[in-house]
């Protein structure tokens, strides 16, 4: 796994996000830097927000604080949730699949078309409808910390597509108990415990392994939706100043939040919303380049060897008489 | 029968859902308040049943309007971008498919590994781009090929499709060109191919046949998928369909509503799919 250059490429990547970000944060502390103009000869020629140029990489938000650094603080926030959320879909979907596909043989009809129904709402709004009473900060402001908003959103985002996940697994775990050796293992006594144990989840760990990777790039795109509500990870900061009002805001400086507060500057700055969205392509592209490295790691692909030709006599090309000389020498080792 | 059960199961988790937000509500109250969840669900199906009647309270007009006559203006226009944009997928999916497999074999590896890495590209990026690419077209030649925003009354049609059918048509590429090297290791290619047949001629009319149905099954997955990007979509363009609807007058009865208005055409769609390819093709396996 560690020699796939696939799964090395996207490790880096994802582990530059985040220790560059606790490295940044212990730095220069959690607040980026802050340019208010940019002057030249004593004007001023550029307000924020600042283009991409040498002093802030990506720019500036309308505030003046440095795109790159928020993105760099907000990696940890985003990276990490992306990563317990499935997780934690995956401890507790897993095991119910493999009751699903092992102890409730009978019930798996209905219960996968409960499961189904998900199928037909759109993940995204399904969360905003589910977390809007978590995220939302109402009028008088939140009775809940940031950490425990975090992790409430985290189960709840875990939970949503549990039944989905379950079933899958179920079904795959269906698949596998009719196999003969399975079979032959319950002849020879084996508990269903044991079967799991012993026989499918080694079998299915590739496989799991897998649908842990896609859980996390649909965690990380959920997220991203999440933000065109103008909900975001961790909380929204609304102001309820009826004259003077800010947008709503992203408490953390999480990807999806720099995103969702700024996509509709696309036109007027468009590294606005632009960089945030492109790191989460990279990391998304980053999960799904460690999946890759890894199935091959697995499954190493049976590299065609190319025949490699026989060591060839060489052939010398001789002229005539150089021929004859041959056979006159040959001829004379053969006599002696 | 089998289908029948499946409809009403999935009805009955589709009403479940609706009744969700209550119960997160209560949760974080610190109590698990099942009695308002059955009380919340029991007023939405009660509140929603005469549905000619049934009036939500729009934000933007300040009054209540009433539901029916308004939503299927919406629904149609979500619809009918979703489904062009998924039978846009299916085409340009199946058409790739067919093209790569008659390709020699590294040239296919390398197309492959490249698309792949393009599928993880997130929707909102897409967007962004395609609307990106028209300003900057029209600041450079004064062309306006699509408008990039819903203004008023008027709808868009192609940009959005365009940017709906990319991913998906991706998905179902990487899903079928699996489906079809399955489908080629089978014997009856081979013997196919040992009869004389031409490979175009093997691919187009023999393996299609087969891996289409296996495409379809596994299809359902990408239309899933296609749901939360047509949010996304309708969101960025300021589309007025069903999802931009839902998120201004959002409540579990609108949600229900929305919910069904793309349950029953999925379902219909699916459930005739099977039959027809469960009849034709009694046969095969079908996963």
């Amino acid at each position: 796994m560690w020699k796939r250059p696939y799964f090395i490429i996207g490790f880096g990547i994802l582990a530059f996000f985040l220790i560059g970000s606790f490295v940044y944060e212990g730095l220069y502390g959690n607040v980026p830097k802050q340019t208010l103009f940019i002057t030249e000869n004593g004007r001023a020629i550029e307000s924020p927000p600042l283009s991409p140029q040498w002093g802030h990489p990506l720019g500036t938000d309308q505030y003046g604080y440095d795109l790159f650094g928020k993105l760099m603080l907000g990696a940890k926030y985003t990276i990490l949730s992306a990563l317990a959320i499935a997780a934690l879909r995956m401890l507790i979907a897993v095991p119910l699949g493999y009751l699903l596909g092992t102890y409730l043989q009978r019930q798996r009809t209905w219960i996968s078309g409960l499961a189904d129904s998900l199928h037909y709402v759109p993940l995204t709004l399904f969360a905003s409808f589910v977390l809007y009473s978590v995220l939302w900060m109402p009028a008088e402001g939140f009775t809940t910390g940031m950490w425990e908003r975090i992790g409430i959103q985290i189960v709840l985002m875990a939970l949503l597509t549990v039944p989905i996940v379950a079933v899958l697994v179920g079904n795959e775990a269906a698949l596998l108990s009719r196999q003969e050796y399975i079979l032959a293992s319950k002849v020879l006594g084996a508990g269903r415990w044991r079967i799991i144990r012993k026989h499918m989840y080694p079998q299915m760990r590739e496989k799991l392994a897998v649908l842990y990777g896609q859980q996390v790039i649909e965690t990380f795109i959920i997220l991203a939706h999440l933000s065109l509500f103008d909900l975001f990870l961790g909380g929204t900061k609304v102001s309820y100043d009826p004259m003077f009002g800010d947008p709503p805001m992203s408490i953390s400086y999480e990807w999806a939040g720099l995103f969702g507060s700024t996509f509709r500057y696309l036109q007027g700055a468009p590294w606005l919303p632009l960089f945030p969205v492109l790191f989460i392509a990279l990391s998304i592209l980053a999960v799904s380049l460690m999946l890759e490295g890894y199935l091959q790691s697995k499954n190493p692909k049976v590299k065609k060897k190319r025949k490699t030709p026989a060591e060839e006599d060489k052939v010398v090309e001789w002229n005539r008489e150089q021929l004859r000389e041959q056979m006159v020498r040959l001829k004379e080792k053969e006599l002696l | 029968m089998n289908l029948l059960i499946r409809f009403v199961f999935s009805i009955v988790g589709i009403v479940l859902i609706s009744g969700l937000p209550e119960l997160v509500k209560g949760l974080l109250a610190g109590e698990l308040q099942l009695k308002e969840y059955v009380l919340s669900i029991q007023s939405v199906l009660s509140n929603i049943w005469p549905i000619q009647d049934f009036a939500v309270f729009n934000i933007r007009t300040q009054r209540d309007i009433l539901l029916f006559p308004t939503i299927a203006e919406y629904i149609s226009y979500s619809l009918q971008i979703l489904f062009l944009a998924f039978a846009a997928a299916v085409f340009f999916a199946m058409l790739f498919t067919v093209a790569t497999m008659l390709l020699p074999e590294p040239a296919r590896e390398r197309i492959k590994s490249v698309l792949y890495f393009l599928e993880s590209v997130p929707d909102l990026l897409v967007i962004m781009l395609a609307q990106l690419g028209v300003i900057l077209i029209y600041q450079q030649t004064d062309v306006l090929i699509s408008k990039i925003a819903v203004v008023g009354g008027d709808r868009i049609y192609w940009l959005p499709v365009l940017c709906l059918m990319l991913l998906p048509a991706i998905q179902l590429y990487r899903l079928s060109m699996l489906t079809f090297q399955e489908e080629e290791r089978q014997m009856y290619v081979e013997l196919a191919r040992a009869l004389g047949f031409s490979k175009a001629f093997i691919v187009l009319v023999h393996m299609f046949r087969n891996a289409v149905i296996s495409v379809f099954f596994q299809s359902k997955k990408t239309l899933w998928f296609m749901l939360s990007n047509l949010f996304v979509l309708e969101l960025m363009f300021n589309m007025p369909g069903i999802m931009l609807f839902m998120k201004d007058n959002i409540s579990p009865e609108v949600f229900l509503v929305a919910v069904f208005s793309f349950f029953v055409p999925m379902f219909l769609v699916y459930s005739l799919g099977e039959w027809f390819f469960l009849r034709h093709y009694r046969g095969k396996e079908v996963g």
